[in-house]
């Protein structure tokens, strides 16, 4: 027998994995130091370590692999945004008309206006339409996690999550849309210019449909016990999400439609632990780390300006959107302003359209979607911040101390 | 501060209040959101009035002076239909029953204006444990004594009106056993209980101007008592019942009062005594506990039955009365509470169907709002 037989080698050969649970621990750690001391979400902090610790920051975390961290993100954003859809009323939109308004024109000016810039700025038209579709989107992730958060509750926070979700549907539809075009210009035939698209939707769209219709069997089947059922779900979200990923669906359609189809057609709300659960909850904190890890501020670099008209014209855009339909639909001014500044993040769904763009055309990649990505780090950062504090100010947050509970 | 004069009202007129629960249609939870649904009514023609309450999620439906069901009713409906339209444009639901279920005191909010901040302030969690939510039933009165001997005769039957309207089963989550814990509550406050036995408004006077030289009381809105004068309508105000779950059963409990108010105006001479009281707590606690179940204990007789014998026998004697007051169909909603139940029973079964009080809370609503 010698030393080595029952010593590590050295230097130690340290797994990834090690450095990745160090980092969960930091990060809660600073999450709640800057709830406790700042009175900022703790999301901020999960976001900060990972850029400040990542590749983008110190770099002292080494690059972790792709493909494991992918399903991370995508696992605990399906959670994200299936609790989103589930919490999200659409018979409402047949009661008010002008919430549908307001969604849609918020959703329109901010596509012109992102658009009208990047062309004055000589971007070409395919990529403007793209980079102006991924604008659209607010981050359900970090809208779903901050009210769960604070345990707001208003008409504010309730048009927020219904905005979201609406918002969140037409970015990533016509997201493929545009992104179809785009081979379209680069020469695809169209016949696959054409199809793609369309699989992609309604194949997500039916596999949405197909998780609604399992959803109600089993919970008829299991009746009230809350907490079994949670698991179930998650499973069952897993499942869904990992499948949309094998069949080249889109893993943020399915899951948000599932949950918008599931509270639509059960009409009864149900209450569910957060993130359904801890290991729910794990997931979306090691996401907001990896968005962190992910952040690629480079970008400022060279298009500082375009970065910083980027996200003045899209805040524009959105909070006088909602502003001029405010009265009709019935809120405040002050509710108004409120709604359209907690509409401003940006994190998980648009860097994956980002991503996605990337890989299909390069050039996208090292181009404008280098501005596109600061511009999302940058709203993923303050994005957290700015719905707490719209929140607040809308007086929709609990008025004795939230950090008692949650 | 002397009392006002007791202003002069047509007899047997009557007015309602319902105090309701707004809920997120998200959770069924109480949601604060009265600032937003009376500005969205703002801008609505309405009969009566609709106002704010303590907290932020609760609202207040008056309807204006009625003389008898038919006009109630109608007004009652128009009030419901435009508190529920700016409900469902806000994705807010809208309720009766005495209590919300699962909601937790501590989270309640106060309404923004001087007088509930004072309240709040003077009675600390007592003021948001108030999130209750009740029916008052004011009742013409042709002069101010009369309105006092109104108040101690009517006294006898509270423990009628508490569990015909009683739909307050649940608190924090639990079944309390009461059929209505919501009065619970209100017996928390300092001021509750009755008014004090005088017969004559000169010593009423006397007394209102006794408490406030004590400091203890600035107005009448200070006594929180199950009936009391309210000189300025020229009224008794009834406190006691819980908001029914519809406003049909609210109209019809108020006609209940209003028959009987005749009865005892016209045809029952005897006049009250300081001994009907002897009962009174206890009567009043078997109503709370039990609803119609509970037992009636006659303060002159001495004799006892179930709450629900005693209400079919007042029921027989007000008949000539209901009729003049075109009120036979209220009577025969009173009748068909007796056999079918109060609202606290429709919880109860609602919740053994069920198994979840957001699902019952859901339901509540629907039924209120008429969807």
């Amino acid at each position: 027998m010698t030393w080595s037989d029952y010593l590590p080698a050295w230097p130690l050969e340290i797994s990834p994995a090690l450095w990745l649970a160090l980092t969960l621990v930091v990060a809660v750690l600073v999450g709640e130091a800057f709830m406790r001391h700042l009175k900022l979400p703790r999301i901020v902090g999960y976001i900060g370590v990972g850029l400040l610790l990542g590749p983008g920051g110190l770099g002292l975390l080494p690059q972790l692999p792709a493909t494991e961290w992918r399903l991370v993100i995508d696992l605990a954003l399906g959670i994200l945004l299936f609790e989103l859809g589930s919490k999200v009323n659409l018979r409402w939109l047949k009661a008010n008309r002008w919430i549908a308004g307001t969604s849609l024109l918020e959703a329109t000016a901010t596509f012109a206006a992102v658009f009208s810039l990047l062309i004055w700025f000589g971007v070409d038209g395919a990529t403007a339409t793209v980079v102006a579709t991924i604008m659209i989107v607010t981050s359900p992730a970090i809208v779903v996690r901050t009210i769960t958060e604070s345990r707001a509750q208003g008409q504010v926070t309730d048009r927020l999550l219904l905005m979201t979700a609406l918002n969140c549907i037409y970015a990533v539809v016509f997201h493929k849309l545009a992104v179809a075009a785009m081979h379209g210009a680069a020469g695809t035939s169209f016949i696959h210019t054409a199809l793609q698209p369309l699989y992609l939707i309604g194949g997500s769209a039916l596999l949405a449909w197909l998780f609604g219709m399992t959803f109600e069997r089993i919970h008829h089947y299991l009746g009230h016990h809350e907490e079994t059922f949670s698991f179930i779900l998650f499973g069952m979200i897993a499942f869904a999400t990992i499948l949309a990923s094998i069949l080249k669906l889109s893993p943020i359609l399915v899951l948000l439609a599932a949950g918008l189809i599931t509270r639509y057609r059960r009409q009864r709300p149900r209450t569910f632990p957060p993130h359904f659960g801890s290991a729910g909850a794990v997931l979306v904190v090691l996401m907001f780390i990896a968005n962190g890890l992910a952040a690629d501020l480079s970008g400022l670099r060279h298009s500082f300006l375009l970065v910083l008209l980027l996200i003045s014209v899209r805040a524009m855009a959105k909070v006088l959107a909602v502003l001029s339909l405010a009265h009709q639909s019935g809120l405040s001014l002050r509710q108004g302003v409120a709604l359209g500044v907690a509409l401003m993040p940006m994190s998980s769904v648009a860097l994956l359209l980002t991503l996605e763009t990337g890989m299909a055309f390069p050039a996208f990649g090292s181009g404008p979607g280098l501005a596109l990505m600061s511009c999302i780090v940058i709203l993923e950062l303050l994005g957290p911040i700015l719905v707490q504090v719209a929140l607040q100010r809308a007086g929709e947050m609990p008025e004795n101390k939230p950090e008692n509970k949650s | 501060m002397s009392l006002m004069p007791f202003a002069s009202s047509r007899p047997l007129s009557l007015g309602v209040e319902l105090e309701l629960q707004l809920l997120s249609c998200n959770d069924y939870n109480l949601v604060s959101s009265a600032p937003d649904v009376l500005r969205r009514i703002a801008k609505r023609e309405h009969p009566g009035e609709i106002k704010p309450e303590m907290t932020r999620s609760m609202i207040e439906i008056n309807t204006s002076v009625q003389q008898e069901y038919g006009g109630l009713i109608e007004e009652l409906h128009a009030l419901r239909d435009v508190v529920s339209e700016a409900g469902r444009f806000l994705n807010v639901a809208i309720a009766g029953g005495g209590t919300h279920p699962f909601q937790h005191w501590s989270e309640q909010k106060i309404f923004d204006a001087p007088r509930f901040h004072y309240l709040s302030e003077l009675y600390g969690y007592l003021a948001k444990q108030f999130t209750i939510f009740g029916q008052h039933v004011h009742i013409g009165c042709p002069g101010p004594d009369e309105a006092l001997h109104l108040m101690h005769m009517l006294s006898r039957y509270i423990p009628h009106f508490i569990a015909l309207s009683a739909s307050s089963p649940f608190v924090q989550g639990h079944d309390t056993g009461f059929a209505s814990a919501r009065l619970n509550s209100v017996f928390s406050f300092p001021l509750s209980g009755r008014a004090p036995f005088v017969l004559r408004w000169e010593d009423f006077e006397r007394f209102f101007s006794k408490m406030t030289a004590t400091g203890v009381v600035e107005s009448m809105k200070d006594f929180y008592w199950d009936i009391r004068p309210k000189p300025e309508f020229g009224t008794i105000e009834v406190r006691v019942c819980d908001t029914p779950l519809t406003v049909e059963v609210a109209a019809a409990i108020a006609c209940y009062i209003q028959a009987m108010s005749r009865y005892i105006m016209v045809e029952q001479r005897t006049p009250p005594e300081e001994d009907d009281y002897l009962v009174y707590t206890f009567n009043r606690f078997q109503a709370c506990r039990f609803g119609l179940e509970g037992v009636f204990i006659d303060p002159r007789t001495h004799e006892q039955r179930s709450i629900r014998e005693d209400i079919t026998d007042m029921l027989a004697r007000i008949v000539d009365h209901a009729r003049e007051l075109h009120a036979v169909e209220a009577m025969e909603r009173v009748r068909e509470i007796l056999i079918a139940g109060n609202g606290t029973s429709w919880l109860r079964k609602t919740y053994a169907r069920e198994h979840n009080l957001g699902d019952v809370m859901q339901l509540q609503a629907e039924l209120w709002m008429g969807s």
